[in-house]
């Protein structure tokens, strides 16, 4: 059995010289954390998804077909938005602490590995895994609503070539516009932003569990920030204490409100473009910033 | 003077315990080297300070006071961790990949790729004996299978510095035997091994030097023939000697002013028994 081990230094491959940053070696990270959630089956959400907007489809068909579209986007969209949403905070928060847990990081961080590639490789895990999450729901979403748009078509009947040209232009009006592409990209920045905001907090919490916990609190929390802002900067009225109260609020967790656009989206508003980029760079910059400040803390950290 | 494997100066590590004012000294002042090519036993009994001071060395946890290297780098920067292979005490792996794509996963943290990477996983798994479970899943592994793909991914960067923490820990005798032979394996190549073990056989039997360490501090340290053997009596072994030959013996000792301490039949080890009970010697 030792024979083999016992061939020359020489003939046995040698490792590439260290590198302070290696694509090669974060994706290894990456792709290793994609499976891992894959392979716990994390996409069964999928089916449950998929039967949730083929029943929301069948339920409205009584309603006018503009009617029909809107109740079908706002389903739709707000279930990609919870589902991607509870993706994000449930598999993050489970990647550190088990591999702390499990002793698995320290076989990890033995190897050259620094700590800044071990997390980030961790999040663009994640990330992948809501790319392909979001990517797979739009796609049932858009072939559903196409269906539905098809049907709607066919049920115009004989008409003036001129009347049906205009219907059909209805029609496509109220299913396919660009902003449904603009709300689709808010939703996985949204989910996007609460995953590194996940990992931040699984750095320094001990358990899944207590990750878990804290990310639904900041995740409420998230949706009135911007109310805290508001009285922070503009009622003098309150006090010392409130004040830096509404500072902390405001300056510590992300503004998630500004990503809630299903609403608009699905009554057919146009998302003006200059706002859609804006937006998203802040989605951006948040998920930048709450992985600097994780990996600042994971640095630190003692194993 | 070579570069040692593993060098510890004055190290100190203080843990403070949170929400309390006190604070536990898990290592206190240690200073050892670990040359090239030896095999170093670290002892001492559970909350001596062992695996402290290996995380320390392969920079898991940063020091309080004092300096660790490996081979002559700074055990903080993690480039000193490319000649480095670690196998902890009871390791988990991810449960969800197979043996073969675990090797492959830690081959590709340590810059192998492609053909020469499948190549090399192959080799330990042939090497550790686990060749027909490489594409089973980590989590239908027994304990001893485990111990074996953690010592697989050890080597997968063919490292010149194994840190072994318990490397036998439920595995079985022909299993234990089979790694202790890996590690004088090891050892013949140039590999060093520093190896915290509670087997004490086991290390008597393969460690050149051991340091034993007690609540934080190295009480003593050297090498272990020095150490355990007691200088002022021989041991001979005789076979097919005559109950003549033996009672000349006895008197010859009298005369020449020795004390018989002891007379006995040596004895095989239970484990070498078992080997032989069991075919695993084989």
């Amino acid at each position: 059995m030792l024979d083999v081990f016992l061939t020359p230094m020489s003939a046995a491959p040698s490792a590439t010289r260290h590198k302070l940053f290696s694509p090669a070696r974060i994706w290894a990270l990456a792709s290793n954390t994609l499976l891992e959630l894959v392979r716990l089956k994390v996409f069964y959400f999928l089916l449950l998804f998929a039967l949730l907007i083929i029943g929301s489809s069948a339920f409205v068909v009584k309603f006018s077909f503009q009617e029909q579209f809107q109740v079908l986007k706002d389903v739709a969209l707000g279930a990609m938005s919870i589902f991607t949403w509870l993706l994000a905070v449930l598999s993050t928060a489970l990647l550190l602490p088990k591999d702390i847990e499990e002793r698995t990081l320290y076989t990890i961080l033995a190897k050259p590995v620094p700590r800044c590639e071990y997390l980030l490789g961790k999040l663009l895990g994640v990330l992948t895994l809501l790319f392909l999450a979001t990517s797979l729901m739009s796609f049932l979403f858009v072939g559903v609503l196409y269906y539905r748009e098809q049907g709607a078509i066919a049920s115009l009947g004989d008409m003036p070539p001129d009347e049906f040209a205009a219907a059909v232009a209805a029609v496509k009006a109220s299913t396919f516009s660009p902003s449904l592409i603009q709300g689709i990209v808010f939703i996985y920045l949204k989910a996007a932003l609460c995953a590194s905001l996940t990992l931040l907090l699984s750095t320094f919490a001990s358990t899944t569990i207590f990750t878990i916990m804290v990310s639904v609190v900041v995740y409420f929390i998230g949706h009135v920030q911007a109310l805290a802002r508001d009285y922070w900067l503009r009622d003098a009225t309150v006090g010392p204490l409130t004040k830096i109260f509404l500072a902390f609020v405001s300056l510590v967790f992300p503004d998630l409100q500004l990503f809630n656009v299903v609403d608009d989206i699905a009554a057919g508003a146009a998302l003006p473009m200059a706002i859609f980029l804006k937006t998203s760079a802040l989605g951006v910059i948040y998920i930048a910033v709450y992985f600097l400040a994780g990996y600042f803390l994971f640095q630190n950290k003692e194993l | 003077m070579p570069t040692p494997a593993i060098s510890i100066q004055n190290l100190t590590k203080v843990f403070p315990i949170p929400f309390r004012r006190e604070k536990v000294v898990a290592v206190k002042d240690l200073s050892l080297n670990v040359e090239a090519g030896h095999v170093y036993g670290l002892l001492g009994p559970n909350g001596s300070g062992k695996s402290t001071t290996m995380k320390i060395v392969l920079g898991l946890v940063s020091p309080t006071a004092g300096k660790t290297e490996i081979f002559g780098r700074d055990s903080a920067e993690v480039e000193s961790r490319e000649d480095v292979g670690f196998l902890p005490e009871s390791p988990y792996f991810y449960k969800f990949l197979t043996g073969e794509e675990t090797l492959l996963f830690y081959g590709k943290l340590c810059g192998l790729r492609g053909a020469k990477l499948k190549e090399r996983a192959k080799e330990l798994l042939h090497l550790v004996g686990l060749e027909s479970a490489a594409a089973r899943r980590i989590g239908g592994y027994s304990k001893g299978m485990l111990q074996r793909i953690g010592l697989a991914q050890a080597l997968v960067q063919e490292p010149r510095l194994l840190v072994l923490d318990e490397p036998t820990a439920g595995v079985d005798p022909a299993g234990s035997r089979e790694i202790r032979d890996l590690i004088l394996a090891f050892k013949q190549r140039g590999i060093t091994v520093l190896l915290c073990s509670h087997l004490l056989s086991q290390v008597q039997e393969i460690c050149d030097r051991i340091g034993i360490l007690h609540e934080g501090r190295l009480v003593r340290e050297g090498a272990l023939a020095d150490l355990i053997s007691i200088d002022t009596q021989t041991e001979i072994v005789l076979e097919n000697a005559t109950p003549q030959f033996l009672d000349q013996l006895r008197a010859a000792a009298a005369r020449g002013g020795a004390k018989i301490v002891e007379e006995r039949k040596p004895q095989r080890t239970l484990e070498r028994y078992f080997l032989e009970v069991t075919g695993g010697g084989e």
